[in-house]
């Protein structure tokens, strides 16, 4: 009976502590969600929603090639740019992390600078960088060349600014897991054979390799989400999934099918997140090397 | 053949008797010379130790010979090559760090098998020889674990392991027992022995501690400010210490200093305190200099007081006995001579008549210390 009395104090304990977070994840998270997920089943008629339980919304999504074309092209987008910044990421973390020294705080402050600016601003800057008459086609032009129409209202213009923008947020997970790496194994690696590259991939990536997945989640459901960056640098074709799907809620007032989008996004970027997470052995993180169980 | 040419060749041919030969090597940290013109040579199959206290250069040493630190100067010779442009993994070395460093996202097996595997070895091969190692260092059963669930022994035998499964040309070692507590240390230089004199691979092993060097190894360097005091036979350097700085090191030591009063045929009167004392007159030594006499705790006798009766030519001081220390098969004796300075005598232990806060005897021969020029005030 103690012991169960015990177990039974522990446990009221642990739910004492646990409320906090969870009434924030069910009033910011679960609610907002759920009523998006019972609108998808919904249908829109002259602005209002109407409460007839059906599939249609999805069927639409699915079937209809413009839907799945703007769908195919923001998740090339996203694994894109993901992929970029994750190559761009990790020589940058690593530098800051090994040899940043007293100035490495500084340096990670640096590279969330233009966060400090909020987002439109910045990609008004991106806009002023690569646009018509930005910066590097005026220099073109000036020296005699053709401009670069590819930097130009295009896809790379928008895949140019959302690595841009969402860059940081991998440099910084990245940089956090290095903080806790022990430089020194990658000398132990080296001593026992292996080529600086090798050692890389043998001991720094695995044992950094949760960081780069949180990296990587943080880059890919914004990208995957983007509105303001592909409408203000992609131009008139440049529009995404994400533009199509704030459409439904502007102008054409058909937020049912907005909702399935919505869900639809939120599924993809879970199932991406998931994905990630499956190649996380725990055991072989070096976080806690203990067998489940023991 | 011209005598340059076949001077060079003879040269080589020197050079690859040996397992590793240093030769002038140099490194330096801002104003800081970590390491200072050192020359070495390591015999094959030799267990050689690395003693000095610490921030003397002994990890700066290892590194330059393992290839993590580049030598400012001088040249790296590894089984009768010349590695010092190589990088660490293209010298065929082994290291165990201090701190192990095993990987810990690794298995036991895995992080024993790393070298192989950087080697391309056979899967079977591999086998054949994780299995020896792990026999030689009795871990067999363990493979499947992760670091962090082994004890510290364990996990420094992993360590062992590692660096010795891929038969390199040298096996060096960072002060490896460090991190152990005394017990299991003990039982660790055993076994550091054993797989020495099993697999015949040369030990290089840097220590600051002068009983687990003595222990150990062959032959020792004993190290000082980046340069080495002393190299040579482990026996040598305990007898015949070159420099005051290797007989202050080795050994339990009473150190004494004073200055020349008189000389008389080989010997040295000195006034240490008060007290005159005969000492080996080190050379060049006149009357009116300094002298610092190292004494060794095992070289001297204690006696309850009028009952000494030591050998021709012994010096007897009576003192106050402090302190007594059992050690088992001796005692150190802690006692308080007449000018209140204090001494420490290590002779077997007599329960009987050596009572705290007596009046004793203590003797020792004037030879049986070592004795150099002090170089200034105490
Ligand atoms: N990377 C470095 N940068 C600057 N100075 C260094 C560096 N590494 C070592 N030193 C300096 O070189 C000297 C020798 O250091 P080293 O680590 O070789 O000593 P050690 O004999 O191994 O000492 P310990 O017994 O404490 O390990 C010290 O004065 C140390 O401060
Ligand atoms: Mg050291």
């Amino acid at each position: 009976m103690a012991v169960k009395q015990f177990l039974h104090s522990k446990d009221l304990k642990a739910l004492a502590l646990s409320l906090p977070g969870a009434l924030f994840i069910i009033f910011f998270l679960f609610i907002p969600l759920a009523t998006i997920v019972v609108y998808s089943f919904w249908r829109t008629e002259s602005y209002t929603m109407i409460a007839d339980w059906n599939l249609n919304n999805y069927l639409t999504i699915l079937t209809t090639k413009t839907y799945l074309t703007f769908l195919f092209r923001s998740l090339s987008m996203s694994l894109a740019v993901s992929f970029i910044s994750l190559i761009y990421s990790w020589p940058v973390a690593y530098y800051i992390a090994k040899y940043g020294g007293r100035y490495r705080l500084i340096l990670t402050m640096l590279t969330a600078a233009p966060f400090f600016t909020g987002i439109l601003l910045r990609v008004t800057a991106m806009q002023q960088i690569l646009g018509p008459i930005g910066v590097v086609n005026m220099f073109l032009s000036n020296i005699g060349l053709k401009p670069l129409h590819l930097l130009m209202y295009s896809h790379y213009a928008t895949g140019l600014g959302l690595i841009y923008l969402w860059i940081p947020f991998m440099v910084l997970a990245i940089y956090l897991s290095l903080l806790t790496f022990d430089f020194k194994l990658l000398d132990a690696a080296m001593i026992n054979g292996a080529s600086p590259l090798r050692a890389f991939w043998e001991v720094t990536l695995p044992l950094n390799w949760i960081g780069t997945c949180i990296g990587l989640a943080l880059v890919f459901i914004p990208t995957f989400a983007a509105t303001i960056t592909p409408k203000f640098l992609g131009g008139v074709n440049g529009a995404l999934y994400g533009n199509i799907l704030a459409h439904q809620f502007g102008s054409t007032g058909t937020w049912a099918l907005g909702s399935a989008m919505g869900v639809l996004m939120f599924t993809i970027s879970s199932l991406f997140v998931f994905i990630v997470f499956k190649t996380v052995n725990l055991n072989r993180s070096g976080y806690t090397g203990k067998i489940a169980g023991e | 053949m011209d005598t340059n040419k076949f001077l060079f060749f003879f040269k080589d041919m020197q050079t690859s008797s040996y397992a590793l030969q240093l030769v002038e090597v140099e490194k330096q940290f801002g104003d800081v010379r970590a390491v200072d013109n050192v020359s070495l040579e390591v015999k094959k199959g030799e267990f050689f130790a690395l003693l000095g206290p610490s921030g003397s250069g002994k990890t700066t040493l290892l590194r330059i010979i393992a290839g993590l630190e580049s030598a400012g100067k001088g040249s790296v010779f590894i089984g009768g090559k010349n590695v010092t442009k190589n990088p660490p993994y293209a010298r065929g070395i082994g290291m165990v760090f201090q701190d192990f460093l095993l990987f810990p996202h690794k298995t036991v097996g895995e992080n024993i098998a790393f070298p192989l595997k950087m080697k391309k070895m056979s899967a079977t091969h591999q086998q054949e020889q994780l299995s020896w190692v792990l026999d030689l260092v009795r871990m067999k059963g363990y493979e499947d674990r992760f670091p962090n669930q082994l004890s510290g022994g364990q996990k420094q035998r992993v360590a062992l392991a590692r660096g010795l499964v891929a038969r390199p040309d040298i096996l060096l070692l960072d002060e490896p027992l460090a991190n152990l507590d005394r017990e299991l240390r003990k039982e660790m230089e055993v076994e550091m022995r054993r797989f020495q004199a099993e697999i015949d691979i040369p030990f290089v092993y840097v220590t600051h501690n002068q009983e687990e060097a003595l222990t150990l190894s062959n032959r020792i360097a004993v190290m000082k400010d980046g340069h080495f005091e002393q190299v040579g036979d482990k026996l040598e350097l305990y007898d015949e210490p070159a420099t005051a700085f290797v007989a202050s090191f080795l050994g339990l030591n009473n150190t004494i200093s004073g200055e020349v009063l008189r000389q008389e045929n080989d010997f040295s009167f000195i006034d240490w305190k008060g007290i005159e004392l005969k000492i080996p007159t080190p050379n060049g030594i006149k009357p009116g200099d300094r002298i610092a006499y190292y004494l060794r705790s095992e070289k001297m006798h204690i006696n309850p007081h009028g009952k000494s009766n030591p050998v021709d030519g012994s010096i007897t001081l009576t003192a106050v006995l402090r302190d007594i220390i059992f050690k088992g098969q001796y005692s150190d004796y802690f006692v308080i001579l007449d000018n209140d300075e204090e001494m420490v005598i290590s002779d077997v232990p007599d329960i009987e008549s050596l009572k705290i806060g007596g009046k004793v005897d203590v003797s020792w021969l004037p030879s049986s210390g070592f004795s150099f020029a002090a170089d200034g005030e105490e």
